[in-house]
């Protein structure tokens, strides 16, 4: 068995990511229209061609992908089939009455007095919004009495999207590696890379191992701040995520001394002389910022062109 | 059509720990792509395709293959990323080698879930978002009604789990591939956090970060290493339902479905297998996979966790290296067919899993 | 060797700019449909099962094969997911392909697809990038394929004249085409005066934003016959890939499909690409990669793709039309893409393409990838 490098480097520890966006994501007719009618406090459910009724509504069917017949309106009351605690919430599995399947949702109610066959009905929330959180989880009904499926009466249009976010967020560890670099840049303003496992040009970002060869790679040696540009584009729209204004270039520069890109960029006054100006072969130098430095490749703002 | 039969040539991993924090992705995986080949007489020029398996979520990066293809050895090769446990990668490149088009190839899983700030979207990024995701029910709520239910059904008591949790972790402090200073006792498993009554932390798989590769050849090839190679003989897997209430309660079905498929390719039943490494998301998801497998009755499962042959290296409980979890099951049973002193084992069964509850079941039969 | 492998089905959603009214699940439901019909079979006939996605940030649902499982009718099956960026769809036919020819199963259904009006396209590819080292300069796909382009204009004369050639080729192509939305014909130059969005690529170079999905049967030998007396063979059929950042890695010729159409050129007994080939179609993400496929693949020599379109022999009436069908031009559903190309060369194969049936065509070449462009393959069909 074979062990990474153990090696710390120095005292960076972990390199904070994040990963965060909108999404308009489409439930389609059965969960459109169930998340539609929430507001009217109606719970919607498909009816197959069998007979069966499932609830919340599926547009195809979990045991073999068929279509229902038609959306019906399920009772609020059922059995609880099955529960569990998971960070102080209890979720349980109900069966509304009338129905095949169950029912995954929040129980309000302490763990212990819960049992498998205990009557449960419905807490609405006091919202209008379209989400399934609009009943606020199921309460123990001793009483509730048994409801019966019903036609879904003027079913509300079922909705096109619905708005949703998601954020991730990653503490990823530098390796030994990385971290020299990132420690260099930070301590000395100065961009190192390991040579090739057979060359005297580093590559960027260094590693243990060459892509190419999968051989290990050489020495440690500093890559100067000026460079050639290898390839570039002109960034001119916007879209989200987009953190400067345009237009500007994106430039892959290869450092002197380097063998692999950096990418970066270049700022430009106007489109017209940047296609001029700024090409594949083009020396740039990088321009380090004048503040703290913390470790990033954003140390460096910007590259620009050097004038002959 | 008689198809070339596929062999195992090699097999290593890093040590699975919770926190590889010294080690980059690529750290890992190159580590066990040049590890792979020592004393094989093979390099990685005699590899013609590579089949990877790790989750753009749990990197943190979008088609995180092509960022670490480098490291993976992949460079002017064929490369595919299967984005589903390693087994599943390995089923991919058996195929591939059946298919009479590549001799050698080279199987990489890995993953680093400690650099997740928050593991649990990773599972509740799984299931669809517009019922399930807003009332929290994930993975540990699917594991934690599975685990009521097979509990009150045959009337199996937390102290029985605990027991066995603390066997794996037992059984994986006993070699250096999982880290471990001192696995818990039966009470330390009880008194841990409440993942998802009745299930306590440590009864639930523990999050681990690690890499594994194998390398798989054609019988020919896996039989000059000057021993008896082995084979892969059945393959199976099966995927049930996402609705996790529609499932069958109280069984794995889709084990049982891999288990068949795997079976009547290998001509001989799970129950035969002389080693037996499954990867169980939770004790009771241990317990369900080997009725399934036909190791035991239903309800009857504890027996047969216990025998001599069932994870024998403590299996996922202890370590879970999520997307890397049944391939390293892969190539714990080769190293146990292949160990010299242990019983003379000829058959192993492979079992890997994925998605809430154990959705996905991938099932490997191995002999020499 | 292994089983002969052929796609005996084909079926493709008519492509949307977003479609409001199914779910990922629902979309992916469409394609299924249509191409077990479209094979005279039913789910119960099908062994195994593959699902192509792009990235999971797409859309916001990781591993979403386990909820589309359902949509399809699958639960039971062998079901796995590939996944390979804008190749997907092509890594996942790749992966069926071996099932078959290994012997794994009889028939297997490969279904891929993208739902690409549920997320951030661009900036969801930007984490493409190495969080390290790019991801803050990162402009999506677009920024990178730009550059990769201007790395070539000047070299080997990938004039943004012979881009837009290419662009309004297809575009003129997908107005036939009964699944694409972008229906519009549009000239050179309107396409070399169209708004540069990431220069030198402009608007009219880059393809739409797409909502589909795109599904094909592949069988054995034994049992291709239950479906079709005219089954697109698959003769050859590979997939490489380069290090992204590797020293010596040539922004000139592709050199992952430079190695994957030799080895594909070799088992399919392709010696004179340009005179065997009765049609191609290839996934071109912006205009310019067309040129460089031209190129890679063996089409016209390094330096000559300029020419190549120039001539006209690209065209639907030239000696070898590339993309009949549009291309990613009228529809860019970013994961069903390679099934989609794919669709596109075996109902050529088969003598019923919808959109452009080039006469008589026997012989066909399939070109998909993706990544930075350092995923790349490509794939023989004949009758």
């Amino acid at each position: 068995m074979f062990a990474p490098p153990e090696a710390h480097p120095l005292d960076m520890e972990t390199f904070h990511s994040q990963i965060s966006m909108p999404y308009t994501l489409t439930p389609g007719r059965a969960a459109g229209t169930f998340l539609a009618e929430m507001p009217n406090r109606r719970i919607v459910g498909s009816r197959f061609p069998d007979g069966t009724v499932v609830a919340p509504a599926q547009d195809f069917s979990s045991t073999d992908g068929e279509e229902p017949e038609e959306l019906v309106q399920v009772p609020e009351t059922g059995e609880l089939t099955a529960f569990t605690r998971v960070d102080g919430n209890v979720i349980g599995l109900i069966r509304l009455d009338g129905c095949a399947n169950d029912f995954a949702h929040r129980i309000l109610a302490d763990l212990g007095d819960l049992s498998v066959g205990m009557r449960v009905a419905a807490k609405w929330d006091d919202t209008d919004e379209t989400s399934i959180m609009a009943i606020s989880g199921f309460v123990p009904d001793a009483d509730a009495p048994v409801g019966e499926v019903k036609g879904l009466v003027g079913p509300a249009e079922p909705l096109g999207v619905i708005d949703y976010s998601m954020s991730l967020d990653y503490q990823h560890s530098y390796g030994p590696y990385y971290g020299r670099m990132f420690d260099e840049i930070r301590e000395h303003g100065r961009v190192m890379g390991v040579r090739t496992s057979s060359g005297d040009d580093a590559l960027l970002p260094p590693r243990e191992v060459d892509d190419v060869t999968h051989k290990r790679t050489g020495t440690w040696k500093a890559c100067a701040d000026t460079g050639t540009i290898r390839a570039c584009s002109i960034i001119n729209m916007e879209f989200f995520g987009l953190t400067r204004e345009v237009p500007y270039v994106y430039a892959e520069v290869v450092l002197d001394g380097a063998s692999t890109r950096m990418i970066h960029v270049i700022e430009i006054d106007d489109l017209e002389t940047a296609k001029k100006n700024i090409k594949p072969g083009t020396r740039v130098r990088a321009i380090w910022t004048d503040g703290e430095r913390k470790g990033r490749v954003s140390d460096i703002e910007r590259f620009e062109v050097i004038e002959d | 059509m008689s198809l070339p039969r596929t062999g195992i040539i090699a097999a290593t991993q890093t040590q699975l720990r919770p926190a590889w924090d010294s080690a980059q992705h690529i750290d890992l995986i190159s580590a066990v792509v040049t590890d792979v080949f020592k004393g094989t007489g093979l390099t990685l020029d005699d590899v013609d395709f590579i089949i990877d398996s790790g989750s753009d979520v749990l990197d943190g990066r979008s088609i995180s293959n092509c960022g670490f293809l480098g490291a993976l050895g992949a460079h002017h090769k064929e490369e595919a990323r299967v984005e589903e446990d390693g087994l599943w990668a390995a089923l991919y490149g058996v195929n591939k080698i059946r298919s009479g088009s590549a001799s050698v190839g080279l199987i990489v899983a890995y993953s680093k879930p400690s650099e997740s700030e928050n593991i649990d979207l990773y599972w509740s990024s799984m299931v669809e978002p517009f019922y399930q995701r807003p009332v929290g029910f994930g993975q540990k709520a699917a594991l934690g009604i599975q685990a009521q239910r097979y509990l009150d059904a045959h009337g199996i008591g937390d102290a029985d789990l605990a027991d066995l949790v603390a066997k794996r972790w037992a059984a994986a402090a006993q070699n250096d591939r999982v880290a471990i200073d001192a696995g818990p006792d039966a009470a330390a498993v009880l008194a841990s956090g409440e993942a998802a009554a009745p299930l306590t932390d440590l009864m639930v798989s523990r999050p681990v970060d690690g890499a594994v590769a194998i390398l798989l050849g054609t019988e020919d090839i896996a039989s000059r290493l000057g021993r008896s190679p082995v084979i892969i003989s059945g393959m199976g897997t099966s995927m049930e339902t996402h609705a996790f209430s529609a499932r069958t309660a109280g069984g794995l079905d889709s084990v049982a479905n891999a288990a068949k498929m795997a079976g009547d390719r290998a001509g001989w039943a799970a129950a035969e297998a002389d080693v037996v490494e499954i990867s169980g998301s939770s004790v009771v998801g241990e317990l369900l996979a080997l009725e399934a497998l036909g190791l035991a009755d239903a309800g009857k499962g504890m027996d047969a966790a216990m025998s001599d042959k069932v994870n024998r290296s403590g299996g996922a409980l202890p370590a879970d290296p999520i997307m890397a979890t049944g391939l390293v099951r892969l190539g714990e049973a080769y190293r146990q067919l292949t160990q010299a002193g242990s019983g003379s084992p000829s058959r192993a069964i492979v079992h890997g899993t994925g998605g809430v509850a154990m959705q996905t079941n991938c099932v490997f039969a191995l002999e020499v | 060797m292994g089983h002969e492998v052929g796609i005996v089905g084909v079926g493709q959603t008519h492509h949307a700019r977003r479609r409001t009214d199914v779910s990922q699940a629902g979309l992916v439901r469409e394609a299924v449909d249509r191409a077990l019909a479209d094979a005279k079979l039913s789910m119960d006939d099908i062994d195994t099962v593959v699902i192509a996605t792009g990235p999971v940030l797409f859309a916001a649902v990781n591993q979403p094969e386990k909820w589309v499982v359902d949509a399809i009718g699958a639960q039971g099956k062998s079901v796995v997911r590939l996944t390979s960026g804008g190749g997907a769809g092509f890594a996942g036919a790749l992966a069926g392909y071996y099932q078959v020819a290994g012997g794994y199963s009889d028939r297997t259904l490969v279904v891929a697809y993208d739902k690409l009006s549920e997320g951030q396209l661009q900036y969801s590819i930007s984490t493409l990038y190495d969080p390290f080292w790019g991801r803050e300069f990162a402009v999506g796909i677009m920024g990178f394929s730009a550059a990769y382009w201007r790395a070539r204009m000047d070299v080997l004369g990938h004039t943004e004249e012979a881009a837009a050639m290419v662009a309004a080729k297809n575009r003129t192509n997908a107005i036939a085409n009964p699944y694409a939305h972008v229906k519009k014909e549009v000239s050179v130059e309107d396409v070399l005066n169209s708004r540069p969005l990431c220069w030198p690529i402009k608007l009219l170079d880059v393809p739409p934003i797409s909502d589909g999905a795109a599904a094909i049967v592949l069988s054995n030998e034994k049992k291709a016959h239950h479906s079709t007396s005219t089954p697109a063979w698959i003769r050859g059929i590979a997939y490489c890939c380069e290090a992204d950042n590797a020293p010596e890695r040539s922004l000139m010729l592709s050199e992952p499909l430079a190695i994957a159409s030799k080895k594909v050129y070799r088992s399919a007994g392709i010696t004179n690409p340009r005179r065997q080939f009765d049609v191609v179609e290839v996934q071109e993400p912006y205009s310019c990669f067309e040129l460089n496929y031209y190129e890679s693949l063996g089409l016209c020599p390094p330096g000559q793709a300029a020419d190549l379109v120039a001539s006209g022999a690209t065209q639907l009436d030239g000696d070898i039309p590339v993309n009949p069908s549009g291309g990613c031009m009228g529809a860019n559903p970013i994961g069903a893409v390679g099934v989609i190309r794919l669709i596109e060369a075996a109902t050529q194969i088969m003598g019923r393409n919808e959109s452009h049936q080039i006469k008589d065509a026997k012989t066909a070449l399939v070109q998909s990838g993706g990544g930075w462009a350092n995923l790349r393959g490509c794939a023989v069909l004949s009758a």
